[in-house]
């Protein structure tokens, strides 16, 4: 009986499962194609094992153009439908349009169902985006066929629970993106309409980081590895946007209230981290790291230094954007390493970028006020080769120690 | 066998409780006009068109209570507040919120956001020629909302009517 092909280990998110062969990277495929050759002339290996050795591989082109144009078609067509319904079919009477909608969007369901029969991977992925786009599209024409205003966060939490729902019946990564952007904008969005001030807004941003941190770590260690990477890449965004917005002095806890959905991402933040602790102990840093964020970002609503008199800003205020800076260079420089260790170069982007943006508004809202022409350039470009040279030093001495690969 | 072990089964649960969920989602405005009595509230303008939802009248109702009202409260607010009915010739006006749920009577369970009541009649969608006559019609005080309001305060507008005696 041959053994079952590996499932692929790819972070390509517009990729959906393939039981058959393995895909790699058509530069690592020319790699072992050309070692191949070179087994074959020593005479390790003769022709029909090449062969079978390589066919247990396809090459995959992470942004192919058909990918592409696929994905920005079916993401096209989704927001249509979505406007389509916000705009109003007027033609229709409320519960022909409900019916219309629900229809298009079982439409694309089957579809995606009956091209996978065919092993067409490729368009797939783009119908299954559509079918969750289209999901919302239903939920939203229910709200309007009831004259429901559009801005209530509970459409886009049912929204974010279906296509969630969906992407984990078919082990869809498009589906998976779409479920986990609404459920994290529904659980922002919740909180922060109910304490409309700074920590209602970092606190569950935060929160939402490390429940998808924890999942994360779940998914790479036990089920689904190509669900892994979206997740963690949530994680690593909500973390950075959260310490982000979290380092501005002003900040502030004023109007916090504490609500049921609060308790409610708390519970689950503590209950997901200790599973990910449980089911893969080897990843734990990965899965408390989120936390430490949580701890941080909190740290920095609640202190309040005081505001700047006559364009002065005080030693604490000094201190305070210097000590967001060191937290913010931990964490982008936490997510680099971790783009490193887990193979995903959009993780190691999306921490140098961050650090960039945050450095430079931390910068001009801190120096800016007080220093003119030059000498602002001068001192931002200490700052940021300070940050920079902190930055690559801190991502080197943890790769080599985490990792054991070369820095 | 169970049905979960294919994909088909699996695709096929999923969008059952998909379908599913959307109800639960307009649950209470669903009940409202299921299970609900007609009441009819006085309306006034707010604002006319919102780019993305397409054409729609947003609607005040000068007889419940103003933000300045709910500025000048001196109890604790949560985040439900419960809108007492009471007649007032054709139509029926509110009386001031109250934290707990009245025992009797027509009221509002509305989303209580301290400056504002959001009650869910908040927006009349309609298209957009249709929506500029109606903005006109209400803005000269000419308008009636007719709501559906279920035994536990949910509402839902159900037309908006114009007043003959105006």
């Amino acid at each position: 009986m041959p053994a079952e092909a590996p499932e692929p280990q790819t972070d390509d998110m517009t990729q959906d499962l393939d039981p058959g062969a393995r895909r790699v990277d058509a530069g690592r495929l020319a790699w072992l194609e050309s070692e191949l050759a070179s087994w074959h002339d020593a005479g390790l290996v003769d022709d029909t094992q090449a062969q079978a050795i390589r066919s247990r591989y396809v090459a995959v082109r992470r942004f192919s153009l058909a990918r592409l144009l696929l994905l920005l078609g079916g993401g096209f067509v989704g927001v249509g439908l979505l406007w389509l319904v916000a705009s109003n079919l007027d033609e229709l009477s409320p519960l022909l349009r409900f019916l219309v909608v629900t229809a298009l969007w079982l439409g694309f369901v089957a579809t995606a169902e009956l091209l996978t029969r065919r092993r067409t991977q490729l368009v797939v992925g783009g119908f299954r985006l559509l079918a969750s786009l289209a999901y919302g599209a239903v939920v939203f024409q229910a709200a309007q066929s009831l004259q429901v205003p559009a801005y209530e966060p509970a459409l886009v939490g049912v929204w974010g629970l279906g296509a969630l729902l969906y992407a984990y019946a078919v082990a869809g990564v498009a589906p998976l993106l779409v479920g986990v952007t609404t459920s994290t904008v529904w659980f922002v969005w919740t909180v922060f309409d109910t304490a409309e001030d700074g920590m209602g807004f970092v606190l569950p941003v935060l929160l939402a980081a490390v429940v998808a941190g924890a999942v994360s770590v779940v998914h790479a260690a036990r089920v689904r590895p190509a669900f892994a990477a979206p997740w963690r890449d949530t994680s690593a965004l909500m973390v950075l946007l959260g310490l982000f917005v979290a380092a501005f002095p002003d900040v502030d806890a004023e109007g916090f209230v504490w609500s049921a959905p609060l308790s409610l991402g708390v519970f689950a933040a503590l209950t997901a981290v200790a599973a990910a602790v449980v089911l893969a102990p080897r990843a734990r840093a990965e899965a408390l790291a989120p936390l430490a964020g949580v701890v941080a970002g909190v740290l920095l609503v609640l202190w309040e230094p005081p505001a700047p008199v006559m364009g002065a800003v005080s030693g604490e205020g000094y201190a305070h954007a210097f000590v967001s800076v060191a937290v913010y260079v931990v964490a982008a420089g936490w997510y680099a390493v971790l783009g490193v260790l887990r193979d995903s170069s959009r993780l190691t982007y999306l921490a140098t970028a961050a650090l960039v943006l945050f450095t430079t508004v931390q910068s001009f809202a801190v120096f800016a006020p007080i220093i003119t022409g030059a000498t602002l350039f001068l001192v931002l470009g200490v700052i940021f080769l300070g940050s920079g040279f902190l930055f690559d030093r801190g991502r080197r001495h943890l790769t080599a120690n985490l990792g054991g690969a070369p820095a | 066998m169970n049905p979960l072990t294919s994909r088909t089964g699996r695709v096929v649960a999923a969008c059952v409780v998909q379908l599913a969920l959307v109800p639960l989602a307009v649950a209470g405005p669903l009940s409202a006009r299921l299970t609900g009595e007609e009441y009819l509230l006085e309306v006034a303008p707010l604002d006319p068109i919102d780019p993305f939802r397409g054409a729609y009248v947003a609607l005040d109702y000068p007889g419940l209570p103003s933000s300045q009202e709910l500025g000048e409260r001196r109890y604790p607010t949560s985040e439900v507040a419960y809108v007492p009915l009471v007649a007032s010739g054709d139509v029926w006006v509110g009386r001031t919120p109250v934290a707990d749920r009245p025992s009797s009577g027509p009221f509002l369970r509305c989303e209580d956001e301290h400056w504002r009541l959001r009650c869910g009649i908040d927006s009349w969608f309609l298209p957009q020629d249709e929506a500029y006559a109606m903005e006109h019609a209400v803005g000269q005080g000419r308008v009636v909302a007719r709501v559906r309001i279920d035994s536990r305060g949910n509402a839902a507008l159900v037309g908006l009517e114009m007043h003959d005696d105006t």
